[in-house]
């Protein structure tokens, strides 16, 4: 047992950070609180993330053959945490980098992979995700949008919503229903948001500006070769694609450097003299390791090629408490840091509200926990 | 990172777990607490309180030691003899008892040496008979009272940094003893609303009390994993979230693992109690949770 990074990873985390200090500008934390998927921020994603693939930082953990280095499961958590305690400079292209380009090198046909996978290992595609509708949220095997088979093609018709990103996304990671067999009647489309007959409406939000939006598909074609697998295999797909993601985002990290910074405000302040100050402060410390640990523990197993478990759960909860530690005690010690004083304090809160939502509601990870975890009888 | 033992320390976790074979599934009837001497006396013939002096071991396995001690029903002093001792005194005689203010002290009644913190330095006591007065308690350690005349008697340790490794490592063992206690209390509780039914259904089936178990399960695995890495780390700040987020958890899960027993929990002919008394025993201990939050805002943020 051995909670020490290697020198080679060391090494590496120097360098992710050394490429963030020379490229983020000074005024990065205005464009970083109004959220990863706002104009501003998506924008400034574009020129970074094809800076940071220069540099080899972008997709280290892809296979060499798809643009990456074979980087591995370490590197790749190490680049998200720099990233996300910088406030997520790489914007929506994230997802591409931690799972929308595996899925396509795992399950794309060849013409698929030519057309997609390099423009996102050269961090200059924009993705969005077609999953949660107005009926179908964490029951997402509930979505009702219909691919109808036509000639060479499919015909697709209904609604997404709470969709990051399609403001400006080119290409959406779509899934439609092929027959009402709930899981089995499911499959992916690769679908470029300029087809006829999609529609992208903004929803004015508390997570930040430009981040959510209904898509209504209203009789769009696809024609068949952007189906990503089989008609029924979606289903097979996306538990793949998505095993990662319950802790595909280190939120810990930025969380743990807004209390910091918060801590060094109030002690300039004055407050740290109160003792709940200083208590709440190292509470919300002690969640955000604990979160950071029990995330270190998947991507151990992962780095292992161990098979996903009910581990990254608990992971995932242990994470949401943590930032809501850290927004609460934001809230409660500095609210100035959330009206201005400090854009990214801002940004930290409202990805904080977003923590146990994004990605399917934490209470689903509780119950895989009482189920697979804790055998409990169902 | 690595969050597997080493083979020495695979090796080091199953002779122990064999060795504790036999004081597991016990049948536990109890008016109070149990009698660890047994166990005591078979820990210290193996040899395995000093299993932290073991390079190949080191405090990692001194950790496991302390969890898969404290998760069987007889108490025994464990914590500071695997963990304090050998960095404070390895050559004084254990049992120990660590003290910090005027309240009942675990294991008082039997330690050999006492360790006293005050506010700058630490005590040590040997202890004679009469210095601790027995209390009479519902919790699962025996508890005694320090008298006064006996810590008159205490001289000061004379080894570096003596106050600064006492609460350390006093933080350390406490986080770990909290963890195997939680174990213990989360298995009883899981065992019993598995058979448990009521409404024709396990009430283990229930989302209401899989949400309050899963949290559990959370907090636990969390406590082991800051445990393991302060006892890794040796760096203070470490020790000090370990024991604080213990501590936090023990107060939540303390609580809900009574509930879900129902009133079979409140017999003393259910073990459950030797688990969550053992919690409730803890987590006041060194001040309890605030103040070893205190105390870690102040190794990583400085004093105020």
């Amino acid at each position: 047992m051995d909670f020490t990074w290697s020198q080679e990873q060391s090494e590496f985390r120097q360098r992710v950070r050394a490429f963030l200090a020379r490229e983020l500008p000074p005024d990065w934390e205005q464009v970083a609180e109004h959220g990863p998927a706002s104009t501003g921020l998506t924008e400034f994603s574009m020129q970074f993330c094809q800076k940071l693939s220069r540099a080899g930082l972008l997709v280290p953990h892809w296979p060499a053959a798809y643009g990456g280095q074979d980087g591995g499961a370490w590197q790749h958590f190490i680049v998200g945490e720099e990233m996300w305690a910088a406030g997520e400079p790489r914007g929506g292209q994230y997802m591409n980098v931690n799972w929308i380009g595996p899925t396509l090198i795992r399950f794309g046909s060849p013409q698929q992979q030519a057309r997609y996978v390099p423009p996102m290992a050269e961090g200059r595609a924009l993705w969005c995700q077609g999953f949660s509708e107005p009926g179908a949220g964490s029951d997402l095997a509930g979505l009702r949008t219909r691919a109808t088979p036509v000639e060479d093609g499919y015909r697709i018709n209904g609604q997404k919503i709470w969709t990051s990103y399609a403001g400006m996304a080119t290409i959406c990671f779509l899934l439609a229903r092929t027959s009402d067999d709930r899981k089995c009647g499911l499959a992916i489309f690769l679908l470029p948001m300029t087809s006829k007959g999609i529609t992208v409406r903004e929803i004015p939000s508390l997570v930040g500006r430009g981040d959510i939006h209904e898509v209504f598909l209203d009789d769009v074609f696809v024609p068949a070769s952007a189906r990503l697998g089989e008609e029924g295999q979606a289903w097979q797909i996306i538990t793949y694609a998505l095993a990662n993601e319950r802790i595909g985002i280190p939120r810990y990290a930025l969380a743990e450097k807004i209390l910091d910074r918060t801590v060094r405000y109030l002690q300039r302040a004055g407050d740290y003299s109160r003792g709940e100050v200083r208590q709440r402060a190292a509470q919300a410390l002690a969640a955000c390791r604990a979160a950071q640990l029990l995330s270190y523990r998947v991507i151990d197993q992962r780095a292992r090629g161990l098979p996903p478990t009910a581990d990254s759960s608990v992971g995932r909860i242990a994470v949401v408490a943590a930032e809501r530690a850290v927004a609460d005690f934001v809230a409660e010690f500095h609210l100035p840091a959330l009206c201005g004083a400090d854009p990214l304090s801002l940004a930290h809160h409202q990805r904080a509200i977003t923590s146990g939502i994004g990605a399917g509601a934490a209470e689903i990870q509780l119950n895989l926990i009482a189920t697979q975890f804790l055998n409990l009888p169902r | 990172m690595n969050f597997s033992f080493t083979e020495p320390q695979q090796v080091a976790a199953d002779a122990l777990a064999h060795m504790l074979a036999r004081f597991r599934d016990r049948p536990v009837h109890t008016e109070s607490y149990l009698s660890g001497s047994a166990l005591d006396a078979e820990l210290e013939v193996s040899g395995f309180h000093d299993i932290g002096a073991d390079p190949d071991l080191g405090a990692v396995s001194a950790i496991d030691l302390v969890i898969q001690v404290t998760r069987l029903a007889p108490p025994v002093e464990i914590a500071a003899s695997t963990l304090v001792r050998p960095r404070l005194c390895p050559e004084t005689p254990r049992p120990l008892a660590l003290v910090r203010s005027t309240g009942p002290v675990r294991f008082g009644a039997e330690a050999r040496t006492a360790l006293i913190a005050t506010a700058d330095q630490v005590m040590r006591l040997h202890v004679q008979p009469g210095d601790f007065e027995s209390l009479t308690t519902l919790f699962a350690y025996p508890l005694a009272k320090l008298t006064d005349a006996a810590r008159a008697r205490a001289v000061p340790l004379e080894a570096a940094d003596a106050p600064g490794l006492l609460r350390q490592y006093w933080e350390i063992g406490l986080a770990a003893e909290i963890t195997g206690a939680m174990e213990s209390a989360l298995k009883s509780t899981i065992d019993y609303v598995t058979q448990r039914k009521q409404f024709g259904q396990p009430i283990g089936a229930f989302q209401a009390v899989q949400h309050r178990l899963a949290e559990a399960a959370v907090l636990l695995e969390a406590t082991r994993w800051l445990t393991f890495k302060a006892a890794n780390s040796g760096e203070p700040a470490d020790a000090a979230l370990a024991a604080g987020y213990a501590q936090d958890a023990a107060r939540r899960v303390a609580y809900d693992f009574h509930q879900f027993h129902g009133a079979m929990g409140l017999t003393l002919e259910h073990s459950l109690h030797l688990w969550t008394y053992r919690l409730r025993t803890l987590l006041g201990e060194l001040g309890g949770a605030a103040a070893r939050f205190d105390s870690a805002a102040a190794a990583v943020w400085g004093n105020p």
